[in-house]
């Protein structure tokens, strides 16, 4: 379960990013954060694992609270897919990619291959396993960063934008993809048809605030879309 | 540029390969290719001779690992001009005669410039074997076991990682720059310094979203010891293989030895 009081996260400038957030989220719950660009939703992510400082408030993990000391315990149970694939596949190989989590985490490399493989066969890309990021179309890069976040079974998982670069087939299949995964997920995005589809409550932030905390039938609601700058899903 | 990125970690992508090479300890590999080149440096710069025994220990990886050797060679081309400049001042300052050869003086310094291009042939190979056949990550791993200061490895990784960052930015901004270009076949001298500005910022903003992509799966900039692998006695073989006949190669000189076998003493 994770659990948010008065997070309050600034930038290394001083801007702040969130501001005084409250939110619990229950196991195996799908949440979408909703909001204009700008309005705090890959900050308050970057928060939760402590990569952006925050001023005040917890931020709690299955009853792990986030602090310098804890914050490698933090990531162990909350994984983060960041917007864009090139900033989190670094390795020259796609099995390095997936595998450098597991190994930080100490795992013995019987073990990392054995979670390698799991992850791979789970996302249908071990077709992949051999070869570099830099020669993936954005959809498989997309699946393998998340591969390599899954593969250190976190009980959170975070996405940012998982739609961005997504041809209408690659969206599908993150579709499918995600709603066989049983892991707890926060899902930041602009895709309001794709957080209808894959959660069952929507955040709305607006300034790092949140405005709107309800069920994802929030999201058909054309008046209160409007009112946050957002287009509502047309109904039938 | 494209290419430049996808050739850096190409050698690294060799690494994957299961030959009996890729399956050493990586510790052992690692090790015999530090007292490899730790013997072939401690050499005099006036005896080219005796290294020649020692290409057989590039010779012999490159055919077991299967790597190919026209990619290693031109990584090797890649620290020739280095070693010709050192090399060339050498024959320049140093002309008494070491020999003659058909009437033709040969100088101190020309002997000692073959020694710098073959000590730096194998060097080179040795290190360039190593990548191929060992992931960075096994590499550095190994390095933090042998107690070699931190700063060192770090900034190893780092560097290593971020070429490909800088050389995708470079890439990604020439092509905007080309497209708005007209005519113009490289960077304007005159775009040149808010050029090099804007792609160290840029490299800048995204190495440190690649580092918190790293952090947010528990990479930590202090030691992270992963646990590794037990040797097995083919890992010894192939060590003490390597540190026999370094030694031996260092201490006999097989040269004179195999030239009094034909020619019944020198």
């Amino acid at each position: 379960m994770l659990t948010i009081q008065g997070l309050t996260a600034i930038y290394p400038d001083k801007t702040k990013a969130v501001d005084g957030i409250d939110l619990i989220v229950n196991d195996g719950e799908s949440v979408a954060l909703i909001g204009e660009n700008g309005a705090g939703k890959t900050s308050l992510l970057l928060a939760v694992v402590g990569v952006i400082e925050s001023l005040s408030g917890v931020v709690e993990i299955d009853g792990v609270r986030l602090g310098k000391k804890t914050a490698g315990e933090i990531r162990k149970k909350a994984g983060l897919v960041f917007q864009n694939p090139d900033d989190q596949l670094f390795m020259p190989l796609i099995y390095d990619d997936i595998a450098f989590g597991c190994r930080n985490l100490g795992m013995p490399e019987d073990e990392v291959k054995a979670r390698v493989a799991d992850v791979l066969d789970r996302l249908n890309i071990a077709h992949l396993r051999g070869r570099s990021p830099l020669k993936l179309s954005g959809g498989e890069k997309r699946a393998v960063a998340m591969a390599a976040v899954l593969a250190m079974n976190p009980s959170l998982l975070m996405l940012d934008e998982p739609t961005a670069f997504l041809d209408h087939r690659a969206r599908r299949s993150l579709v499918e993809t995600l709603k066989k995964l049983s892991q707890t997920k926060i899902i930041a995005t602009h895709d309001i048809a794709f957080a209808a589809e894959v959660c069952d409550r929507a955040v709305i932030l607006k300034d790092g605030k949140i405005a709107v905390d309800g069920a994802s039938s929030l999201l058909y609601d054309e008046k209160l879309m409007s009112d946050y700058r957002l287009e509502a899903i047309a109904k039938g | 540029m494209k290419n430049a990125t996808k050739n850096l970690y190409a050698l690294e992508q060799l690494s994957a390969g299961g030959t009996c090479v890729h399956r050493l300890h990586p510790l052992v590999k690692l090790m015999a290719a530090a007292v490899f080149i730790v013997t072939v440096i401690s050499f005099d710069r006036y005896a080219p001779m005796r290294l020649v025994p020692y290409i057989f220990y590039p010779m012999i990886l490159t055919a077991l690992s299967e790597t190919p050797h026209s990619m290693l060679l031109k990584r090797v081309f890649i620290a020739l001009p280095f070693c010709l400049f050192a090399g060339v001042t050498n024959v320049m300052f140093d002309t008494a005669a070491a020999f003659t050869v058909g009437g033709v003086a040969v100088s101190y310094g020309a002997v000692s410039l073959v020694t710098i291009l073959i000590r730096m042939y194998l060097c080179v190979m040795a290190v360039l074997i190593l990548v191929s056949v060992t992931p960075l990550s096994e590499i550095t791993g190994e390095m933090r076991r042998l107690r070699v200061p931190n700063i060192f490895i770090i900034t190893l990784e780092m560097t290593y990682r971020y070429i490909g960052v800088l050389l995708n930015e470079a890439y990604s901004m020439i092509t905007a720059y080309r497209l708005r270009g007209g005519n113009k076949k490289g960077v304007d001298i005159r775009d040149m310094g808010s050029f090099a500005g804007q792609l160290l910022i840029r490299s800048l903003d995204r190495a440190e979203r690649v580092y918190n992509a790293m952090a947010c799966r528990g990479y930590a900039l202090q030691n992270t010891l992963r646990r590794s692998r037990r040797l097995t006695p083919g890992d010894i073989i192939f060590l003490a293989v390597v540190l026999i006949l370094c030694a031996t190669f260092r201490l006999v000189d097989v040269n004179r030895l195999i030239a009094a076998g034909i020619f019944g003493g020198v």
